[in-house]
């Protein structure tokens, strides 16, 4: 069963008020995401890898083309039941804390009053942010309200994950932070579809990886794949495989 | 559904904390004294002339709200992608909308209630100060049902601001199309009892009667809620005419909540 599906989608955003001039931010892209696996999407800045993720939240609704989580259309009800999202710059309620922020979530879920200071209490020990848990949104930095913003998508701790650059922002030790999370993620099962454009860290977590380029899905490839090819045709070491990989299809793309 | 009262909840809070609330405790305290003061120089008119200042400062304090604060919470929200957070919640556009209609109601109303009490109490400091024969006709209750009309005007107007803000992408041009409501809202019917005077010498075009009657139902007849003057000369309201100025509000409030989620389901978040 796959998890996430969109089929032939094609995207172009309006650019002017007046003019209906369009650009295209995705051509015919296609792919599927069993469960429990880690998809990471790459590509260069301006590749469509956040209109993918808005996508698939219903954020923004595709000109073209069929996008399913767990069977269900996009935009249905139910069928963003249990997934976090984490957006590309998160931003939360200025004045409101991250307690208050989880406090929602818990409420919006319907969560007992014992349950919802469980939950809270987890996320925010997960994230390290007990200490600041009543301080307000706007006097955070840009990497703890990255965390914020983590500890908030994974409060009801959902089965799928939608993370859009989820380590931009973050000092080595919150990007261990969201690499061992990731990985808990995974290990429990979860289904968790991610972009980046730090290929080390995608390269560590992802069981398949797709390349974007240019709106269009040129390659997919798995992990293992990717190494044993490494392997066997390359002697460059200062390249790590996917680098390597990302690397050649992008210039092939480009010539 | 069951997120409506939460988004409500959030938005009151976010609301509070602009220091929205510190200004109107301020003002207030500056209208009680102003109000005070000022209407010992009409010495008939004692009553009437605080009346009118307090029923002003309200409506301005409840005008607040659509101009400075839903503007910001609402169109904010779609700028800086805020409502990511609450729309990835499996929280549907709808509810989104009712649950900021909601929260900018309670903002409101928390905003209308402080400037009420405070105009009691300037009454009151009044009573105490002025001479008692002035304060003979004073009852409660056109007080109380103006306010309660104004608050309903602002309701409407707060309505509209929803709608504008799920159709256009800029809180600038949201700024602009409020304050164009707000005066043709204030003024349409004006124009229109003007073109319906017989005897007043100009030649009015069918066309433009037509446009201006077409004008008065499409925007709010928000001169209608202002029921400053009959509170203040203690005229009797009859009962009907509010009951249908009430309908009136909430019906207008109705259609434009529903425009609004129609266009704002519609509409892409990138
Ligand atoms: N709101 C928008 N309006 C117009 N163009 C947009 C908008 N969002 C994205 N784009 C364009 O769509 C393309 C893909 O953007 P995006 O999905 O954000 O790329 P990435 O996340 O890979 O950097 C880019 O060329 C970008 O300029
Ligand atoms: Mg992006």
């Amino acid at each position: 069963m796959s998890i996430f599906s969109c089929n032939q989608i094609h995207k172009s955003y309006q650019t002017g008020c007046l003019k209906h001039t369009r650009k295209k931010a995705l051509t015919d892209v296609s792919f599927q995401v069993k469960q429990r696996e880690v998809f990471g999407i790459i590509g260069l800045n301006g590749a469509g890898k956040s209109t993918i993720l808005k996508i698939f939240m219903a954020f923004v609704k595709p000109d073209k083309g069929t996008v399913s989580i767990n069977d269900q259309p996009v935009a249905s009800k139910g069928s963003h039941q249990s997934i976090g999202y984490l957006p590309e710059h998160p931003s939360l309620y200025p004045h409101l804390s991250i307690k208050e922020h989880l406090q929602f979530g818990c409420r919006v879920a319907g969560l007992s009053a014992q349950e919802e200071k469980k939950r809270i209490q987890t996320a925010l020990e997960t994230v390290d942010l007990t200490e600041v848990a009543k301080m307000p949104i706007r006097g955070f930095s840009k990497g703890m309200t990255q965390r914020a913003a983590l500890a908030y998508t994974i409060l009801l701790k959902p089965e799928i994950l939608i993370l859009d650059e989820p380590m931009s922002g973050l000092d080595p030790l919150g990007r261990q932070l969201v690499l061992d999370i990731i990985q808990e993620y995974h290990d429990r099962g979860a289904t968790i579809l991610f972009c980046s454009h730090i290929l080390t860290d995608v390269e560590r977590i992802c069981d398949r990886i797709g390349i974007m380029h240019q709106g269009q899905l040129v390659s997919v490839v798995t992990a293992d794949s990717l190494d044993k090819d490494y392997v066997s045709t390359s002697t460059k070491g200062s390249q790590t495989p996917l680098e390597h990989y990302f690397l050649n299809t992008v210039r092939t793309e480009i010539s | 559904m069951n997120s409506i009262l939460p988004i409500a909840v959030i938005t009151f809070k976010e609301g509070l904390r602009r220091r929205v609330l510190y200004g109107v405790m301020v003002a207030s305290l500056l209208l009680i004294l102003f109000a005070v003061l000022i209407s010992g120089l009409f010495m008939r008119d004692i009553l009437k002339v605080m009346v009118d200042i307090c029923l002003s400062s309200i409506s301005l304090g409840g005008l607040l709200v659509p101009f400075f604060l839903a503007i910001n919470l609402l169109a904010g929200d779609i700028e800086n992608r805020t409502i990511y957070t609450l729309l990835a919640r499996n929280i549907s556009r709808s509810s989104y909308i009712l649950g900021k209609f909601l929260g900018l109601a309670m903002l409101t109303g928390i905003i209308i209630i402080i400037l009420m009490i405070a105009t009691l109490v300037a009454i009151y400091c009044a009573t105490l100060i002025y001479p008692a024969h002035n304060f003979l006709h004073f009852t409660l209750s056109p007080l109380f049902i103006s306010t309660l009309m104004a608050f309903l005007g602002v309701l409407v107007l707060n309505s509209t601001v929803l709608l504008w803000c799920s159709v256009t992408t800029s809180s600038f041009l949201a700024t602009l199309l409020t304050l164009s409501t707000y005066i043709i809202g204030h003024s349409v019917e004006d124009v229109v009892r003007f073109m319906n005077l017989k005897n007043t010498g100009v030649e009015i075009s069918p066309m433009i009667q037509a446009t201006a009657k077409a004008v008065l139902y499409i925007f709010p007849n928000l001169a209608a809620f202002d029921l400053k003057q009959q509170a203040a000369y203690s005229l009797p309201f009859v009962s009907q005419e509010i009951t249908l100025l009430g309908l009136y509000g909430l019906s207008y409030i109705s259609i434009m909540l529903f425009l609004a989620i129609f266009f704002f389901k519609r509409r892409d978040l990138p």
